[in-house]
């Protein structure tokens, strides 16, 4: 039980300290502003937030859908064609080491400043955690189990469906969660680079009015849309995933 | 050959250079118990891939039922060395696993592992998932998923060699109970003399890798089994042979 608050307690803490300091050192609150004048800010600002929150929403899913379905088609068709996989997934690994951001204002340049550059960005950032950890689940189920299937007479496609796809569940939602957050960060970046709406958009717009109390509102927002997709990953795997998985 | 369940001929595999099985010859008679003893390492279970169809031997033939089985999967059912449940799926789902390979519905055959499940002592047990049972009841469920496999040859590796002594002697009678109910023909490996000659009708003893026959022996005791055969003098007997043949075996 106490372990259960003991989180809650901190975060009160801190806000409580951060609360304190504001009070005592007579910080601008244009610099620093307390927690209650950031939650008065978001009081004020209530409706334009609830415009681009679900903007930034809608943004993150879409994006966050194809990542994932992409992700995983990448996965199998990996799988089950080992040249495949043997020829790209060195090319897979170092494609990670090109900073999004860095090739975000291209994508902008050839797709416009329309809704498929920014899909493209989620994309980029969500899929290859899910496509890497399903993968690699798929090529560690239980080879003892896969030699009981083979003698039962289990062909190709009954082998990856009763045993290899069951098997990588585990791997591809840690993968999912991965994911997840990603996608939130993915939809503020894209967002930043060129949008007329979503959260992204809001905080470039208070950042040039110096309003640092609607920034930390959209901050907590971003910070609660991470954690609510995380949230749905994290049900549909209790939804999805029975028993105890073999090792590993 | 109808009352022929398996018969092996000159059986000989490799993998690479390490040379496992040399001229393998054996027969399973329909409804028949036969065991196979042999050192670990031996290439017992090498064997049971060949027969199974996950190898194909360089020499030799496998005839199940009468036909010509190299490299033919789906012909057997098989328990493996361990359990191998699929953690996933309830028990009830795990012991139709054969079936539904093999293209039944699992709406159709779950009655039927119920059913099981309730003889074996189960019962409580249809939803559950393999990590809820102790070991000696997943090797029950692996034993049950061969026998619904619904094929004549059943073929067990080593299945209680993992149990402590009171449970692998719980396990024997309950294999010997539902053999006797349920005439199959069982090819049973081992390494334990004793357990070989408690339940089959005939027992090959196979020498140190590369593996050949070493000794076929009968056992006469009459069925149904009675736990006290193992006091028998000729049990004794017998007992004795097949260890000497296994510790003073070649190479
Ligand atoms: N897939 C394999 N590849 C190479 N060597 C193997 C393979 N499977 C088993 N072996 C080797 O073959 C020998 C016989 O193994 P096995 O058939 O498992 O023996 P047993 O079941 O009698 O203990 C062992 O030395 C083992 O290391
Ligand atoms: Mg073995």
């Amino acid at each position: 039980m106490i372990r259960k608050v003991a989180p809650v307690i901190a975060v009160l803490a801190i806000l409580a300290g951060w609360q304190a300091y504001t009070a005592i050192s007579g910080i601008d609150s244009w610099l620093l502003p307390s927690p209650t004048d950031v939650l008065a800010a978001a009081a004020d600002q209530r409706d334009s937030l609830i415009t681009h929150t679900l903007a930034t929403t809608k943004l993150t899913l879409l994006g966050f859908t194809a990542g994932v379905v992409i992700g995983l088609l990448v996965a199998v068709v990996l799988h089950l064609v080992p040249l495949l996989r043997a020829a790209l997934y060195p090319l897979l690994v170092t494609s990670q080491n090109i900073p999004t951001i860095a090739i975000a204002p291209l994508l902008v340049v050839w797709l416009g400043f329309g809704l498929a550059p920014k899909i493209v960005v989620i994309v980029l950032v969500c899929f290859f955690p899910v496509a890497v950890a399903t993968l690699d689940g798929l090529g560690r189920s239980d080879a003892l189990i896969a030699d009981y299937l083979l003698m039962s007479g289990a062909n190709r496609r009954q082998l990856f469906t009763k045993l290899q796809w069951p098997a990588a569940l585990p791997a591809m939602f840690s993968g999912l969660k991965i994911a997840a957050t990603y996608s939130v960060f993915g939809a503020i970046i894209s967002e930043w680079l060129g949008s007329d709406v979503g959260i992204g958009r809001y905080m470039i717009i208070q950042k040039s009015a110096f309003r640092a109390d609607r920034m930390f509102v959209a901050i907590a927002i971003v910070v609660l849309l991470a954690l609510a997709v995380f949230g749905l990953v994290l049900l549909v795997e209790k939804l999805t995933v029975k028993g105890r998985r073999s090792r590993g | 050959m109808a009352d022929t369940a398996l018969d092996i001929t000159g059986l000989s595999h490799s993998y690479g250079d390490l040379h496992v099985l040399e001229d393998i010859s054996l027969r399973v008679g329909k409804g028949e118990f036969v065991s196979i003893v042999g050192p670990s390492g031996s290439g017992k279970s090498t064997l049971f891939h060949l027969i199974g169809g996950l190898l194909t031997p360089a020499t030799g033939t496998i005839g199940i039922d009468g036909a010509h089985a190299n490299g033919r999967r789906g012909l057997i059912g098989y328990m493996p060395q361990a359990p191998a449940l699929l953690p996933w799926r309830t028990i009830e789902d795990n012991v139709v696993l054969a079936r539904e390979i093999g293209g039944a519905p699992k709406r159709g055959t779950r009655p039927q592992a119920r059913d099981w499940l309730a003889k074996v002592g189960l019962d409580g047990f249809a939803r559950s998932y393999p990590h809820e049972l102790s070991g000696g009841m997943q090797q029950r469920v692996a034993f049950l998923r061969a026998l619904l496999a619904g094929r004549d040859l059943i073929c067990l590796d080593e299945p209680f060699s993992a149990l402590d002594a009171m449970l692998r002697a719980e396990m024997h009678r309950w294999l010997l109970d539902i053999w006797e109910q349920d005439r199959r023909s069982i090819l049973f490996v081992t390494h334990n003399i004793e357990e070989a000659l408690l339940l089959s009708d005939t027992v090959y003893v196979f020498t140190r890798r590369p593996a050949t026959v070493l000794e076929r022996v009968e056992v006469p005791f009459e069925r149904p089994r009675r736990a006290e055969v193992v006091d028998d003098p000729t049990f004794v007997r017998l007992r004795r042979r097949l260890t000497d043949l296994l510790t003073a075996s070649p190479r």
